[in-house]
């Protein structure tokens, strides 16, 4: 017993030493990902215990093809990397990242072609293996509307010019809807630091990708003056960080969204 | 047996108390970032992948490209680090116009081509060093570079870009910070947000150096400046240094702060 009480209070006073040094650890610079590799997300639920390299997925790519709404929403894959906890078993029947790649609408995990099979595992789990893959982010994207942070690419402006045509809807897979192109009209939302420009959110601009249901209710609800949210909480990736810094424009872009300039 | 454990780990404490309150004394004031001299001062050779892929450093030097692009334009709106060899910079990236090539692409400045590889692949990092003579013409200052770029700017000496691409003007901030001293007996610091402003964006500083929230100064300290932490990314490697410099941080202080140029 003597004994017991002996390590743990060693063991506390050492806790309790190590915290007051690491306390007054200073500021780093965190290295950001290049332009080819923003928004790509590693998911490794039961790749590497299954002995297979995990998956890269890349949102740039998807993106260019599909509104998110499509795969957040009607595809049901969540919006933190590893959270949908996908199958081999589930996308052979056609759900996750099965429901397009079955070799009609995109790839198939194994194709025939010319009487062989040609094996397309190397293309998703590409993790730590030199993959040569079809496109290249930058020749693909040359053209594109750029941007800074992230991507590199103005998406929003990249649609308009109709270098990309999103899918919104996949058939037996989606409710059958209309895009959402005039919803809710616009909000101003007043930081709590009265210098800074007001942010005016766009509900436009946000829905004909998002739909309504990948903010609301959660994180957002759709009572007015109901949302009470910091700076410091987006950064952390939450509210407007779940999609902001992490897919979607960075919040590193400050003027992108603090645009009403105060007299 | 408890007494014993009581016993070692108040020698424990008293050991990392003792460590912790020897050291600012123990060193000879302050170690000072070493200068180079003026025309080197923000000079650097760039060598992520350039010796590994067989050909030489690339050298770039601030104080040329300062006179006509704020730090803004390469660091937020281009999106190079702050710190050297962590930015992916690769050739493909430049030809399809990222990094450099923003600019080096044979229309704004000298293009990515055959004839203009020594220009920036010479590893020298004093390459273009007589240049700086035809600045002479700028306020003077202190320390690094020997010119005071704030007031050049503000006299219209020199008129940096704020963006390439976007016509927007940056967010004006203007609050004033008294950033309390840590010992006693120094005088605050007065930040300027305003002045910052008018080179860098919000997110240069934001949230990766310093916070958003006040209570993000708290542990700034002068030996994590003078480490190339906090304000020390900047100051003390590009912007001017703390050398011979303490008033203009800290406006108050009596003593200009020449005895303290020692280094070590």
């Amino acid at each position: 017993m003597k004994k017991i009480s002996f390590i743990t209070i060693i063991f506390l006073f050492i806790i309790v030493c190590l915290s007051i040094v690491f306390a007054q650890l200073p500021g780093f610079r965190k290295k950001r990902p290049s332009y080819h590799e923003y928004a790509n997300v590693l998911i490794n639920n039961f790749s590497e215990k299954n002995n297979i390299a995990p998956v890269v997925y890349n949102h740039w790519l998807h993106r260019a093809k599909y509104t998110c709404r499509l795969c957040h929403v009607d595809l049901k894959f969540k919006m933190k990397a590893g959270g949908t906890g996908i199958r081999e078993d589930s996308n052979k029947n056609g759900q996750y990242c099965g429901a397009c790649h079955n070799g009609k609408e995109a790839f198939a995990p194994g194709e025939m072609s010319g009487g062989k099979t040609k094996k397309n595992c190397d293309r998703c789990h590409s993790h730590g293996k030199k993959v040569k893959f079809e496109k290249n982010f930058y020749r693909f994207t040359k053209n594109f509307p750029r941007a800074r942070f992230g991507n590199g690419i103005d998406w929003l402006k990249a649609e308009k010019q109709g270098l990309v045509k999103l899918k919104d809807n996949l058939e037996g897979k989606s409710h059958d809807k209309k895009r959402q192109e005039e919803p809710a009209d616009e909000v101003l939302i007043k930081p709590k630091i009265v210098e800074m420009p007001q942010v005016i959110f766009s509900h436009k601009k946000h829905a004909i990708w998002n739909g309504c249901e990948l903010c609301h209710p959660s994180p957002f609800s759709e009572e007015k003056g109901k949302n009470k949210f910091t700076m410091e909480e987006i950064f952390a990736g939450k509210f407007c960080g779940k999609c902001h810094g992490k897919v979607s424009f960075s919040t590193l872009d400050c003027q992108r969204c603090h645009v009403k300039r105060m007299p | 047996m408890i007494k014993k454990a009581l016993f070692l780990s108040i020698i424990f404490l008293l050991i990392l108390a003792g460590k912790s309150f020897a050291e600012p004394a123990g060193s000879v004031w302050w170690k000072l970032p070493p200068l180079p001299p003026p025309e080197l001062y923000g000079n650097i050779l760039m060598d992520r992948a350039s010796t590994s892929s067989g050909v030489k450093p690339v050298t770039f030097s601030h104080w040329s490209h300062r006179v006509n692009y704020t730090c803004r334009v390469c660091h937020f709106e281009i999106e190079f680090n702050m710190m050297l060899n962590t930015t992916m910079i690769t050739e493909e990236a430049n030809k399809y116009g990222r990094y450099c090539g923003e600019c080096h692409d044979g229309k704004t400045a000298f293009g990515h081509t055959k004839e203009n590889c020594d220009k920036c692949h010479n590893g020298n990092i004093g390459y273009g060093r007589e240049k700086l003579k035809s600045l002479s013409n700028l306020p003077k200052g202190v320390s690094g570079n020997g010119i005071d770029w704030v007031k050049a700017m503000e006299d219209g000496r020199i008129k940096p870009k704020n963006y390439l691409r976007d016509e927007n003007k940056p967010i004006e901030f203007k609050r004033e910070i008294n950033i309390e001293s840590t010992w006693i007996g120094i005088s605050p610091v007065l930040f300027p947000h305003a002045t910052h402003g008018k080179w860098l964006d919000c997110s240069n500083c934001h949230p990766e150096i310093f916070g958003i929230v006040e209570e993000s100064t708290e542990d700034l300290a002068m030996e994590y400046i003078l480490k190339y932490e906090f304000c020390g990314v900047c100051h003390g490697k590009v912007a001017f240094p703390p050398n011979n410099n303490c008033k203009k941080c800290h406006p108050k202080m009596k003593n200009p702060g020449k005895r303290i140029d020692i280094t070590h």
